[in-house]
């Protein structure tokens, strides 16, 4: 779904992240039709959740971050559509999992501090060493100041309108 | 410069270790031609510094200045540092220390040793200042020259370097700031910023979107996707927008313009808008080019929603001349 291959000419990115975020807020809004019944928390969540996808789709594979927020809107759909009590199971080892590698990162150095921020704010860097995490970040950076830009530039036309 | 400091443990080291590190120094700036990466001011740390980076190499973590005192404060870490050190240079250097000599190996086995034994004493006070200075600096060329190991260091500590430079390009407001931790700090809040912004834009969208109908915007925005990419080969132009609006409007066979027509029927007809819109691009700087563009799809997109427009090309204009502020500030 994602076009061309994007050039780094800004112009070119806000409007692939234009075209995608419409995208999926069409989706959004085909899928689940009822928006007036919805709360508005949970509308504004799948606005969110589109806003994220829409950043991980233009950019594809390309980027750790992009392939983490793609496997958790896929393993998401992947639940809702089981809607099971797996839901619940898949969660726990998951956590676990988790738990354990960040704490060996902190303890060892005595680091308690902004890497590990910066690792919980980044999608898909958790395992990652400096360079890339740096590297990470300036890419998500560039890419939320983006999307940002294009859902005010939304925000302000509808509501003008 | 007398480099056999090697029997005192406590009391003067601090001194000893500072006539080692000036020596060294000097040695430095005799060998070293290109490479300006060093910091004179953090004689002090130089040794621990060494010491540092080693930690880094196994678990893959830089620690920024924060870390550095962390690490001198654990005394194990530099043990285990320090032997390592120790292992890869040459048995002959420790023996070589305890004569006088001027070169690099010795001066930094010793200050290895004197680091080992001050490190956990007297040298964190001084450390505590070095850390505030700057970013991590390039250890001497000529100590790490022959060790694969702080080779490898030193170029992953100038990737970093190099991509913590980018990332001050990229956050506003980070020209003045110049130590990583603060760095840090500036990209971590922005993240979070940003990330609060896309929560709060969300959470207005939603607001009103019930207002608005996407139907047909699926095919829309798929033919929309052509298009630019075609127009934005010269999108360097000035009047670029208004190709693309051109391009739109002229191309006989497009589906676009056929369902506006037919959706819009009577009240609005495309053609006069569009001039209208895009005589207002020509007078647009070329930066915000994109911006009239999305103007114009989210404008055909709401124009299926809501039946009856009225036709207010001054109201648009208006609008857009808003917008444009904004996006300027």
């Amino acid at each position: 779904m994602s076009p061309q291959p994007s050039s780094t000419n800004p112009n070119s990115l806000k409007i692939q992240l234009a075209y995608q975020f419409l995208h999926n807020l069409n989706n959004l809004n085909s899928k689940r039709s009822n928006l007036a019944t919805t709360h508005i928390r949970q509308r504004s969540n799948r606005v969110k959740i589109a806003a994220y996808a829409s950043m991980a789709y233009v950019v594809g594979s390309r980027r750790a971050w992009s392939r983490a927020i793609l496997r958790t809107i896929r393993n998401r759909r992947m639940l809702a559509r089981n809607k099971r009590v797996d839901h619940k199971i898949t969660h726990r080892p998951r956590s676990a999992k988790r738990r354990n590698p960040k704490r060996d990162y902190v303890d060892p150095n005595g680091n308690s501090g902004q890497e590990v921020k910066l690792r919980k704010l980044v999608p898909g860097v958790e395992k990652m060493d400096a360079c890339g995490l740096l590297d990470e970040t300036a890419d998500y950076i560039k890419y939320l100041k983006t999307q940002v830009e294009v859902m005010k530039n939304l925000v302000d036309l509808y509501s003008t309108i | 410069m007398n480099i056999s400091g090697n029997t005192t443990v406590t009391g003067g080291t601090d001194v000893s270790v500072f006539e080692r590190q000036q020596a060294r120094i000097k040695w430095q700036q005799q060998q070293q031609q290109e490479q300006s990466f060093y910091n004179v001011n953090d004689n002090q740390f130089m040794g621990l510094v060494e010491i540092k980076p080693d930690p880094g190499l196994q678990y893959g973590w830089p620690d920024f200045s924060d870390g550095c005192q962390d690490q001198l404060i654990s005394p194990l870490m530099v043990d285990h540092n320090v032997k390592k050190r120790k292992t890869h240079e040459d048995q002959k250097q420790k023996v070589v220390l305890k004569e006088n000599g001027v070169k690099d190996k010795k001066s930094k086995g010793s200050s290895d040793e004197q680091s080992v034994e001050t490190s956990s004493k007297d040298q964190k006070p001084k450390v505590v200042d070095a850390p505030k200075q700057d970013y991590i600096h390039v250890r001497a060329r000529r100590g790490q020259a022959t060790d694969s190991h702080s080779l490898a260091e030193r170029v992953r500590r100038e990737k970093i370097s190099e991509r913590m430079k980018y990332l001050q390009d990229l956050v506003p407001g980070c020209n003045k700031i110049t130590g990583k931790a603060g760095m840090l700090d500036e990209i971590i809040n922005y993240v979070q910023s940003l990330q609060k912004q896309v929560e709060f834009l969300s959470m207005k969208l939603a607001t009103l979107q019930p207002r608005l109908d996407f139907d047909i915007d699926n095919l829309i925005m798929k033919e929309m996707f052509e298009v630019p990419t075609v127009a934005y080969s010269c999108d360097q132009a000035a009047n670029s927008t208004y190709f693309q609006v051109n391009s739109i409007l002229e191309m006989g066979n497009n589906p676009i313009e056929a369902m506006l027509r037919r959706s819009n029927g009577g009240p609005v007809s495309f053609n006069p808008e569009t001039f209208v819109v895009s005589s207002c691009f020509n007078q647009m700087q070329p930066g915000v080019t994109w911006d009239a563009d999305l103007q114009n799809l989210y404008r055909m997109e709401i124009q299926q929603g809501s039946s009856p427009i009225p036709f207010q090309p001054h109201k648009f204009t208006g609008s857009y001349g808003g917008s444009n502020l904004k996006m300027e500030l």
